[in-house]
């Protein structure tokens, strides 16, 4: 198994957006789990950072949530995407893509091109 | 926006105290249910995917702060946090907390009380509209008349006349409004129209028609005078201020529009000002309860009317500037026209001022403050009492770091505990920060009580002169801005002097104090403690020494050589003027009164007097020499003048020392005699004998006016400059008027035969002497207006009211800092001998006994007060070379008054040991040793 990374600093918030908008409404296990299986196991998923963050897009109000059912029939608190995060997904969405785009044209770059 | 709407949330988490731990809570315990689940399918054995799980979601702790700090507003969650623990601090610790309060209640009261004073006499403007506006013509405060086309010895005109006010009010349309006030006060007899009921005495003021409009103020009731009640011809009125209508007419709305006869003629009152408006001028006395036109002087004045002469100058000017108007350009203008005005009457100069009237100059000021009589009379006071407070404040803060210092380390460990907790030093300083605040701004509360009754003892010693009826309109209520100065005062006390010993006992070793936290190591702060005390011991000193010097000088002051003799004499002050006495008639007027007089048992002598010696008042005149030249413009030839009865000499207990006095042989039919003083001689007759010698008041063809008959002893006359030489002066008889060819002077000097002091002998303190004096007087004529009735010495103590108040508050002021000073010192020294216990146990032990231990404790006592009186001592001799102009008669270096500030501050430094000492001496050695 290979060194695991933290999540990048401002990466998460998009990352737990992307993931309520994918899968609808989730508990923040889900969402953890969801997150390093789509990394490939890559990322590790600080607790510490996970709780706070989804109080903090809560009080933004990107997300709202509410206890439901968990599937062994638990009380779990399922959050789900407001749509104003549906909003804020679609900008950082664009945002994140145009900043990985100049960032790939920087890297492949050769010396001819420039 | 999300900011926002995120901050709301915070805010209302934070004050419904939410925060939401139990969601949390169950949150993770869920979570930790789903991450065993998995793990189990996964395959591990139950419980290796139990502990697997709480490894990766379980560390609830150390989330719920972080979640917390998300969910409220953490900062000042925990100031609140600090706060709570503080009140518990000082409740579990009675003592100190009241000790570091009383201290910054009396500190900061002090202070705030002086800033009272301060803030009213020289910072507030007037209470009308826009007083930023307002300037001044002129820059000195005079006072009252200034005859004459030239001003000063500077040639510096601050007071003008009449005409000279038109002048400058037509000529400069820079000004919105230009208005002239009187510079000193009309003393008025009133009466409600038809009643017979004895005169009530009042101030009156004489203000230009448009004055309320320039100032902009509306009236309460009524209407206020407009330039067409200020015109010579017009039916005379008056405005009323409000607290004269509300304190002795009732609030009577039939006042406006009613008729009141004023000094015997008619006048009617127009209107009542607003509450709180107190005029143009800011004074210790004589505030005014009417104003009245300008040309109300003319009824008022009668034959010496000062509006009818262009050289009568008793006007103070004050005017709104138009918006944009440049002061400096202003003021040029200003000289140009003056001076253009002045060229105009060249003709009318005497011949000095024809030699200075082009040297004359005017500045102008502002006048936001309107003519600061006040301010300029207190000011260098209220500067130094500020200094002084200061001082006792910082004494106080002293107190307060001590305190907070030595709880410092006595706390260590609890502070080596928190630090091995993680406390940050920033939260130790910041929870201490709190703490002292807190502290600080209650001191503060108190001592806002602590600077109401100290203003309110500052008014009664400065302004008791007056009577109780003496009205000053500064008030010990404190303002916003006074209140916003304590606590100012406060935060940065509490700040400065709680927070720097948190920083410096927060340096804690956690292993190295948790180890030996109760042994006595780790003496290598105390340093800071002593010094402070050294500090505050100095300090004090100064305080002391300043206080020791001022006592002095006013008791010099007091006790100077008069010349005259005070003891057994009484004056009543009486205003003839308010009657309807002709002058011709006075001779006999007083005449009677001394016969009434002389009716009281007890009574000796009775003489009345134009203004008897340290009255206050003064008559100056320039004097010519038969037989010398003309004086040129440089040269001094002011004198001195009064009226008096005969008798009047023996009756102030005065030293003839040629010739003889004025007595009942000099009259209208003999020669106009004069008695000058040993300085009159000295000056103008350069010690020739001056008796048979000739002079007059005036120009050169007056010299021949009075033959000298009498040389008296220097009397000490004036209330001014009692540093210099009394100056020269003359007294003429009440029975004689000299002829003058100017029918205006004539007038005037007609009029110099009301006399205003009638002085009293009357040995052996006579039981009712007042009371009978008062009957008597009314008995000679219900016309009389007699205003009190004084022993002479309160009479002259008053004269020295302010620096009776100076030296009383720095004296309360040292007191306070030398009481402040030794509770410092007994902090520390009780601090001490509580650490050394052990030491001191141990030492008694080894075989030390009681004289050793209370001189061990002693020497490191008198070791402070005696490194604070070596800094003390020159600061004080500083100290009283800055105050030398505020000194009389007094070295700034006195070894006598410093020795005694000394001795006091040992005094108080050996009290300050006694308590310390006696816990040092019986000190248990095993008790002390077993605590090891």
């Amino acid at each position: 198994m290979g060194e695991k990374t933290d999540v990048k600093q401002g990466t998460l918030a998009l990352m737990v957006l992307k993931t309520l908008d994918v899968l609808g409404p989730l508990h923040g296990w889900g969402i953890a789990r969801r997150i390093e299986q789509i990394s490939g196991n890559l990322l590790s998923l600080n607790q510490g950072t996970l709780y706070p963050l989804l109080l903090k897009l809560e009080q933004e109000g990107s997300i709202e949530s509410d206890w439901g059912a968990s599937e062994n029939n638990r009380r779990a608190r399922y959050y789900r995407l407001t749509r104003s995060g549906r909003k804020q997904l679609q900008s950082e969405v664009d945002e994140w893509q145009q900043t990985t785009e100049i960032m790939a044209r920087f890297l492949t770059a050769k010396a001819e091109e420039l | 926006m999300k900011a926002l709407r995120r901050l709301v949330n915070r805010i209302g988490n934070f004050l419904a105290g939410r925060s939401g731990e139990q969601r949390l809570r169950e949150e993770m315990e869920e979570h930790v249910a789903m991450e065993t689940q998995e793990n189990l399918r996964a395959g591990m054995t139950p419980m290796e995917a139990r502990r697997q799980a709480l490894i990766k979601w379980g560390g609830a702790d150390a989330v719920r702060e972080q979640y917390h700090a998300e969910k409220g507003l953490p900062g000042l969650e925990t100031i609140v946090h600090d706060l709570r623990d503080a009140i518990r601090q000082l409740r579990k610790a009675p003592g100190f907390s009241a000790t570091v309060i009383i201290t910054l209640a009396l500190g900061i009261g002090a202070t705030t009380a002086i800033f009272t004073l301060v803030h009213q006499v020289m910072l507030k403007s007037l209470p009308v509209a826009k007083p930023e506006e307002l300037w001044r013509i002129g820059d000195k405060i005079r006072c009252c008349n200034w005859g004459g086309y030239a001003q000063g010895f500077d040639g510096d005109f601050s007071l003008f006349s009449w005409e000279a006010y038109k002048n400058f009010r037509e000529h400069t349309p820079e000004f919105v409004d230009l208005a002239a006030l009187q510079a000193g006060s009309a003393p008025l007899g009133v009466r409600r129209g038809g009643s017979n009921a004895a005169v009530q005495t009042f101030n009156g003021q004489e203000v230009s028609g448009n004055f309320f409009r320039m100032l902009g103020v509306q009236p309460w009731i009524g209407r206020m005078m407009t330039d067409a009640d200020d015109q010579i011809g017009v039916p005379p009125v008056a405005v009323m201020s409000y607290r004269t209508w509300e304190m002795k007419y009732g609030s009577d709305p039939s006042v406006v529009g009613g008729s009141f006869q004023l000094n015997g003629h008619a006048f009617t009152v127009i209107g009542v000002t607003p509450p709180g408006f107190y005029g143009a001028k800011l004074s210790g006395s004589q505030m005014p309860d009417f104003w009245l036109p300008i040309t109300a002087e003319d009824i008022l004045g009668g034959p010496v009317s000062r509006i009818k002469h262009a050289n009568e100058n008793y006007l103070d000017i004050l005017g709104r500037v138009r918006p944009g108007v440049n002061p400096t350009a202003l003021e040029a203008k200003l000289r140009v026209e003056f001076h253009d005005w002045l060229a105009s009457h060249v003709a009318d100069m005497v011949p000095i001022e024809k030699q200075v009237w082009e040297k004359q100059t005017l500045h102008i000021a502002p006048g936001g403050g309107g003519i600061a009589v006040m301010r300029d009379q207190y000011q260098d006071g209220l500067k130094l009492l500020l200094i002084a407070a200061g001082c006792v404040l910082l004494v106080a803060c002293g107190n307060l770091a001590n305190l907070m210092l030595a709880r410092g380390l006595r706390n260590r460990t609890q502070t080596s505990v928190r630090v091995a907790m993680g406390a940050t030093r920033l939260r130790l300083v910041r929870r201490a920060l709190v703490e002292s605040v807190m502290l600080a701004v209650i001191g503060g509360a108190f001592g806002v009580g602590v600077a109401y009754g100290g203003t309110r003892l500052i008014l009664h010693l400065a302004f008791q002169i007056g009577g109780p009826n003496n009205f000053v309109p500064v008030s010990a209520e404190p303002s916003w801005p006074v209140l916003l100065f304590t606590l100012g005062l406060s935060i940065v006390t509490g700040g400065i002097f709680g927070t720097a010993p948190a920083w410096m006992t927060s340096n804690a070793d956690p292993v190295e104090a948790l180890r030996g936290a109760n042994r006595s190591v780790g003496q290598g702060r105390s340093w800071i403690q002593k010094s402070l005390v050294i500090a505050q011991a100095a300090m004090s000193l100064v305080l002391l020494s300043a206080a020791a010097l001022l006592i002095q000088s006013l008791r010099n002051l007091e006790h100077q050589d008069f010349g005259f003799e005070m003891t057994g004499r009484y004056i009543a002050w009486i205003n003839p003027t308010l009657g309807s006495y002709k002058p011709e008639q006075m001779e006999q007027v007083y005449r009677r009164v001394d016969e009434g007089l002389m009716k009281v048992p007890g009574v000796r002598m009775v003489a009345p007097a134009l203004y008897a010696p340290m009255t206050g008042d003064s008559w100056n005149s320039g004097v010519r020499i038969q037989g010398s030249p003309e004086p040129g413009p440089k040269e001094n030839t002011s004198a001195g003048w009064a009226r008096v009865m005969p008798g009047f000499f023996e009756t102030i207990g005065a030293k003839m020392l040629m010739g003889r006095a004025l007595n009942e042989d000099d009259t209208a039919a003999t020669r106009v005699v004069a008695v000058v003083n040993e300085a009159f001689v000295k000056r103008f007759f350069k010690d020739q004998n001056p008796i048979g010698r000739h002079f007059g008041f005036g120009g050169i063809k007056d010299s021949s006016m009075f033959e000298i008959v009498g040389v008296v002893k220097d009397i000490r006359y004036m209330t001014q400059d009692y540093k210099e030489p009394v100056g020269p002066m003359a007294w003429v008889s009440e029975l004689q008027t000299p002829h003058f060819d100017d029918p205006a002077r004539q007038e005037g000097e007609k009029f110099s035969h009301f006399l205003y002091n009638i002085v009293i002998w009357a040995p052996g303190d006579p039981p009712g002497v007042k009371q009978e004096v008062r009957k008597a007087l009314a008995s000679v004529d219900t016309n009389l207006v007699l205003y009190a009735v004084d022993p002479y010495e309160s009479v002259v103590s008053a004269d020295f009211q302010q620096e009776n108040m100076i030296a009383t508050l720095t004296s309360l002021f040292g007191l306070l800092g030398l009481v402040l000073a030794a509770v410092g010192l007994y902090g520390v020294m009780a601090y001490t001998v509580e650490q050394r216990t052990n030491e001191i146990g141990l030492r008694m032990a080894l075989g030390a006994d009681r004289k050793d231990v209370v001189s061990m404790v002693l020497k490191g006592a008198f070791w402070q007060i005696g490194i604070g009186l070596g800094i003390g001592i020159p600061l004080a001799i500083v100290a009283g070379r800055l105050m030398k102009d505020q000194l009389f008669g007094v070295q700034p270096w006195n070894p006598v008054m410093l020795l005694a500030a000394a001795g006091l501050l040992a005094a108080a430094a050996m009290v300050a040991s006694l308590v310390p000492v006696r816990r040092a001496v019986g000190v248990e050695p095993m008790v002390a040793l077993r605590n090891e």
